[in-house]
């Protein structure tokens, strides 16, 4: 081996010039793999530290990155989604609660203004008024609508940044030329930071939108970067609102940057003035009505107006009605006969005939609700044949006691019930009927006699003079029975007499049974004639005293035979008290 | 046309705002420094051939630096500090000042003005104050009564807001 030594160095070299003839490419490219495979497992940790910055700095150079983790931000957040949804519903709530609430007050915004201008040009007597003529000229109401719309003018736009409140831009309408607009925007920014620290405590609200100052309305519409506010005279259409959010929206895609970096420099937004302007001339109409009158004010006139009219429309109504039920009353009342009634400016008048028996008629209207105040009337007198106001009139010229009921027949008075004799006799007697009365029937009533006349008709009946058998002359011992029924009897005429009633005796002569028929009725008469002299003979009229010869024919009642034949052998006494013309007996 | 907005701080009776009403156009009147709480005014800058409108915002400031409504300091591009030198709770109270402009309004430039320094004679800081002062702020002295620094003070103010609009972009 040693004697190989002296070309073996120079021929390692020529080796080393071969290898790196033949191989020298792939030893390269397995040193770089071998260098690669090194740093590979050397950064994971190093790749940590550099990650991030190495991020920021490809970031910062292009938008590959972004468009590289894109797909996998996209998977990764639908993944997350799909197996826990809640935790980016709450990572995203914050963000996602304010703009929600406030795209629904704008849609609704929105939803009221139209709905506000529905019912101006639908309802409104102006918006009547408009169809009639639109009606009237043959132009189409949306013309007509056009031509009279409601002015406003859009006097002034404001872009302002947010943030400083600086004016970016501003516009006005050529012949008003406003005063330092940046101040203007200022302050406007201050207010509105006041009104918002002042009152709307919790945090964005949306700002001041709104205000009037006298015929100006200051709308504002409030974006992240930039607030748009237009100054308009007049009434300011809720659709304007509408149209400074697309002005303003417009304005933020167009000039994003501008707004992002903006430093004081208004410059970059002079091009954005004739979009402001758009808001200038959208305005317009020269015929505003003086004094408009808005719906909230005729509303509640217009409802005051119907309820009047309501009002009026129930009271004549009821009116009406108590019209015509007094009318009916008036007609059907017994008594009254209605020849006229007439009604006019609320006064009521009235004619007829009326029985002064007929309940008074001011009295019927008042029981309807009339105002008798209102009400005329001239009723002449007459006298109604109608049988309840007959019945009244009797009723009142007989002073009839509250135990007799009346009754018409025909022309016949029927009485019924019970009555003191007195008045019996009295209304017997009476000469004049009551009008519409040919004829009184007492019959039914059943007379009350006075209690003394009742005692001393029962004395007098109690009594009975006996007599001896065969014999028909008064027995000496029977004087004094006769004596006694003859001063009873004195005593009860007179007393009779004071009430009209007159008072008769009647002598029913009786016999025993023994002997013929004829002897019997004979001796009874005989009998009968003895008492009446006794009688005559003791003062009693003769005309008051009616005999009877009984005979056997209507014996008293007695037990005993002989008693029967005793007591049947005299004369008894009835008493009668005539009241009327007919000379009936009172019941006994 | 550059504008900046400028915030004025300074507790009340610096004389800050009759310190400017002289040398900017208002269309406001001072009631609304005291219902508001803000004045705003407009004062224009020339500058090294260049113009800025400055639109300065008076914060009224009242007793403390705790009255001041800070959202009208948000987006300011300077501030303008006013303290009376002949009052030093004014200057006492101004690195608490700072501090609340700073939360609201970030890193702005800041300029101070030692006001009423036509009263010298008056005058309540110690020349060691002062030297304090010039350390951490950029001071301007100036008159209300005779008009001296006020010009200055608005130039620094519109130079700084210019410097640091280059110095960001």
């Amino acid at each position: 081996m040693s004697d190989r030594a002296p070309w073996d160095s120079p021929a390692v070299d020529d080796l080393a010039e071969l290898r790196e003839l033949i191989l020298g490419a792939e030893r390269r490219r397995l040193q770089e793999l071998e260098r690669r495979l090194d740093a590979a497992g050397l950064t994971r940790e190093e790749l940590a530290e550099l990650l991030p910055e190495a991020i920021v700095l490809r970031a910062g150079r292009d938008r590959q990155l972004a468009r590289a983790l894109a797909p996998t931000v996209e998977n990764a957040i639908g993944e997350s989604v799909r197996r826990n949804p809640r935790q980016i519903a709450t990572a995203i709530f914050p963000v996602l609660g304010p703009a929600i609430r406030k795209a629904i007050a704008d849609a609704l915004a929105g939803l009221v203004a139209s709905i506000n201008s529905a019912l101006e040009h639908s309802v409104s007597p102006r918006g009547l008024r408009w169809r009639l003529e639109a009606w009237r000229t043959g132009v189409p109401f949306a013309q007509i609508v056009l031509k009279h719309a409601l002015v406003y003018r859009v006097e002034q736009v404001f872009l302002i940044h947010a943030e400083t409140g600086l004016l970016l831009s501003h516009a006005w309408t050529p012949e008003l030329p406003p005063s330092d607009p940046d101040l203007v925007s200022g302050m406007l920014t201050a207010i509105r930071d006041f009104v918002a620290d002042s009152f709307a405590r919790d945090g964005d609200a949306g700002g001041l939108r709104r205000f009037t100052v006298g015929e100006l309305t200051v709308m504002v519409e409030q974006g992240p970067q930039a607030v748009l506010a237009a100054v308009v005279r007049g009434q300011a259409p809720d659709a304007l609102l509408g149209k400074l959010q697309d002005i303003l929206e417009r304005v933020h895609l167009e000039y994003a940057d501008a707004l992002a970096g903006f430093e004081g420099d208004t410059t970059p937004f002079e091009p954005a003035r004739p979009l402001l302007e758009e808001c200038l001339a959208t305005v317009i109409s020269t015929d505003r009505e003086k004094g408009r009158v808005r719906p909230a004010a005729w509303l509640p006139w217009v409802a005051a107006a119907v309820l009047v009219l309501a009002l009026l429309a129930g009271l004549r109504f009821r009116s009406e009605q108590r019209w015509q039920r007094a009318v009916e009353l008036l007609e059907s009342e017994p008594g009254i006969v209605l020849t006229q009634a007439e009604r006019s400016g609320g006064r009521w008048s009235f004619a007829g005939l009326r029985d002064p028996l007929a309940p008074e008629p001011a009295a019927l209207l008042a029981s309807v609700g009339a105002d008798t105040s209102e009400v005329s009337a001239t009723w002449e007198p007459y006298l109604s044949l109608r049988p309840e106001l007959v019945l009244a009139r009797a009723r009142r010229s007989l002073s009839l006691p509250s135990t007799v009921s009346l009754e018409q027949v025909d022309d016949t008075l029927r009485l019924r019930g019970s009555a003191p004799l007195g008045w019996l006799a009295a209304t017997a007697r009476q000469a004049s009927l009551p009008a519409g009365v040919a004829a009184l029937d007492l019959r039914r009533v059943e007379p009350i006699v006075p209690p003394e006349l009742a005692s001393m008709e029962r004395e007098i009946e109690g009594r009975r003079v006996l007599f001896d058998i065969g014999v028909a002359a008064v027995r000496p011992e029977e004087r004094a029975e006769v004596a006694e029924v003859a001063a009873t009897f004195a005593r009860l005429r007179a007393r009779a007499a004071e009430i009209g009633v007159r008072a008769g005796l009647e002598l029913v002569g009786r016999t025993d049974p023994s002997g013929a028929d004829s002897t019997n009725r004979a001796l009874s008469r005989s009998r009968a004639e003895a008492v009446l002299a006794a009688l005559v003979a003791r003062g009693v009229a003769r005309d008051a005293i009616h005999l009877t010869a009984a005979g056997t024919t209507d014996p008293l009642a007695a037990a005993d035979p002989a008693e029967r034949a005793r007591i049947n052998r005299s004369v008894s006494f009835v008493v009668s008290l005539g009241w009327d013309g007919t000379g009936r007996e009172p019941a006994r | 046309m550059i504008q900046k907005k400028v915030c004025m701080v300074g507790l009340f009776g610096t004389g800050k705002t009759s310190l400017v009403q002289r040398f900017v156009t208002s269309l406001f009147s001072d009631r609304y420094l005291s219902t508001v709480g803000v004045k705003i005014d407009r004062k224009p800058v020339e500058l090294d051939g260049s113009s800025v409108t400055l639109v300065l915002w008076d914060l009224a400031g009242r007793d403390s630096h705790e009255d001041i409504t800070t959202s009208y300091l948000r987006g300011a591009h300077a501030i303008l500090y006013v303290a009376d030198g002949t009052r030093r709770e004014t200057c006492d109270q101004l690195p608490e000042l700072r501090q609340l402009t700073r939360d609201a309004a970030g890193d702005v430039p800041m300029v101070l003005a030692l006001n009423k320094v036509d009263l010298r004679d008056r005058w309540a800081l110690e020349r060691g104050d002062e030297e304090a002062l010039e350390k951490e702020w950029d001071i301007v002295r100036t008159s209300a009564k005779t008009g001296d620094g006020v010009e200055e003070a608005f130039r620094r103010i519109a130079r700084g807001t210019l410097v640091a609009r280059e110095a960001r972009s």
